[in-house]
């Protein structure tokens, strides 16, 4: 009995224990972004680092995000393909492609690939300055992290993602179309008449939007993380571990988010 | 001046349980104290680094945790830090580093040229050849090197106030002497107040006007080198002794690898 209890007991602690510190996370952050924006508005961030972070995020992501967005428009076109028989004309893959390139898998996947690309980067770097006292270095010196390090990359994040997703919605559809035609001789006019007839262009609009929202929250959880940082280089890895998972949940969260709040 | 008042401070344990000091302008005070005892975490309260959970430091008579905006501000205009491990930015080269130490709006109004002399001044005060190391990044300087870049960042700004967490750690004993001789040779020509946190008592006691102890959270022992020498306190003297002994048996085991390793070469020698 004492040990059920203890262990009930046990457990319902720690529940107050996530809940407290995802609480405490979520205050951070959200202060974190605010100050970020304060920055921004009264031009304190450096044009230089904004511009040499977005250009190291475009450069360092695309190699990658051009290969998942080809395999996600082709992996899309073939499963369509397989199911589409009988009373469905084929020509509505064109638009089963776009549509789920373009509302989902492009931003989803290509926000997987900034994670791992980019915001891993970002709280390795912000942690090994945290435990080597650089960012104490940066107050002592009278200067504001938040200002140098925060800013910039959340403001090139937001830069770079849009640009990077715009860029794999046209590669995977195009994959896409190029998919349905070899395996099942959908001819490419047929797969953009289908694409165009249930195609609204807020559809785009939506996708950028979910590009924005992904390339402020990764740099930001990535930075907020970064400067959580304790204990060495040990305490640099956990880090960036810790962070990769928060940002993959806080992307898959937002994205499940959207569609009742600007779907409809 | 510089007024610590009863600091108290715990993280997961009790560090600080109690620090009240005063550090008088221009006096040059050493702190020793075992590893772990929240010598870093003293110094770091001074410029508002680490909020101490009871108590108040208090910097020409104002409170470095006041709620007058722009405080912090202007205690670390006043205030040059010289990091433990030099804490230089990795992806800035030496000349970026440095000018980081000059105040944003202070260099707006100097401008590039007075900025780029007074860091190649604060590098050669350091003992530094400006030309050679200006466009070096972190990673290509040696550790000594380093330390006197983290020096040369702190003095640029002309702080009133310095604060050295270890400055000759990790230095060879020439570095670290040489690197003492510059913290005499600032303090003399800035007449600066400086707090040097340190585990070489031999160097502190040779440069400082008063040595602290801190050990367990509080100040065990505070005075002038010749007292500190002279002091029979039980604290005291096990620290020396402590202090003294690891050096010896430093020196005996460095000294007893070199015989080993000339053994070694003997012993493998040429063949024959
Ligand atoms: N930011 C922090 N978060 C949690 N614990 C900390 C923090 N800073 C210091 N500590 C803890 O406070 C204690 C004192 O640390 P401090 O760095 O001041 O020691 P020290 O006297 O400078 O030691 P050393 O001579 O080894 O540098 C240590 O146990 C350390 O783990
Ligand atoms: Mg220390």
């Amino acid at each position: 009995m004492a040990s059920v209890a203890h262990a009930l007991t046990g457990g319902l602690r720690a529940v107050g224990g996530a809940g407290e510190s995802v609480a405490r996370h979520a205050g951070e952050i959200a202060q974190l972004a605010w100050q970020s924006v304060q920055a921004t508005f009264r031009g304190q961030v450096a044009f230089r680092d904004f511009i040499i972070q977005a250009y190291a995020m475009g450069v360092e992501s695309l190699p990658l995000v051009l290969v998942t967005a080809i395999l996600s428009g082709v992996v899309t076109s073939q499963q369509g393909g397989y199911q589409f028989t009988g009373s469905i004309p084929l020509y509505v893959l064109g638009s089963v492609v776009t549509n789920g390139v373009v509302l989902e898998l492009g931003p989803v996947m290509t926000a997987i690939v900034f994670i791992g690309r980019v915001g891993a980067r970002i709280t390795a770097e912000v942690g090994t300055m945290q435990v080597s006292e650089q960012i104490d270095a940066i107050y002592s010196l009278g200067r504001d992290p938040v200002r140098m390090l925060a800013a910039p990359r959340i403001l090139a994040g937001m830069l770079a993602m849009p640009f990077l997703v715009g860029l794999a919605n046209g590669v995977g559809a195009m994959a896409g179309m190029v998919a349905a035609r070899s395996t099942i001789g959908l001819g490419y006019q047929s797969f953009l008449y289908g694409a165009r007839l249930f195609w609204h262009s807020y559809d785009l609009f939506y996708s950028l939007m979910k590009a924005e929202m992904f390339g402020f929250i990764i740099p930001l959880i990535s930075v907020h993380m970064g400067l959580l940082t304790r204990g060495g280089a040990e305490g640099v890895g956990r880090a960036t571990t810790s962070s990769v998972v928060f940002m993959i949940i806080a992307v898959l969260v937002a994205d499940a988010l959207f569609p009742p709040l600007f779907l409809n | 001046m510089i007024e610590y008042r009863d600091i108290y401070k715990a993280f997961d344990a009790p560090v600080l349980a109690g620090v009240s000091l005063t550090v008088p302008d221009g006096e040059t005070l050493a702190i020793v104290g075992p590893s772990g005892t929240g010598k870093s975490v003293l110094l770091k309260t001074t410029i508002g680094l680490i909020v101490p959970d009871r108590g108040d430091v208090l910097i020409d008579g104002e409170s470095v945790f006041s709620s007058r905006p722009g405080v912090l501000q202007e205690i670390r205009q006043k205030a040059g830090y010289v990091f433990q491990n030099a804490a230089l930015f990795d992806s800035f080269n030496v000349y970026e580093n440095v000018a980081l130490g000059i105040q944003e709006h202070e260099a707006k109004r100097l401008g590039q040229r007075e900025v780029a002399r007074r860091v190649w001044h604060a590098l050669e005060d350091v003992n530094l050849d400006p030309r050679a190391v200006l466009p070096k990044l972190p990673s290509e300087l040696s550790g000594g090197m380093r330390k006197r870049v983290g020096l040369a960042r702190a003095i640029v700004g002309r702080p009133q106030i310095l604060l050295y967490d270890e400055p000759v750690t990790g230095l060879d004993p020439v570095n670290a002497a040489a690197v003492d001789r510059l913290i005499e040779e600032i303090t003399e020509k800035t007449h600066v107040t400086s707090i040097i946190v340190t585990h070489d008592i031999e160097g502190a006691l040779s440069l400082c006007d008063r040595i602290g102890l801190l050990e367990g959270g509080k100040l065990r022992f505070i005075g002038t080198p010749a007292e500190f020498r002279r002091s029979d306190e039980p604290l005291v003297r096990a620290f020396a002794d402590r202090q003294a002994a690891a050096l010896t048996a430093m020196r005996s085991e460095r000294g007893s690898r070199r015989s080993r390793r000339t053994t070694d070469l003997e012993s493998t020698g040429r063949p024959s």
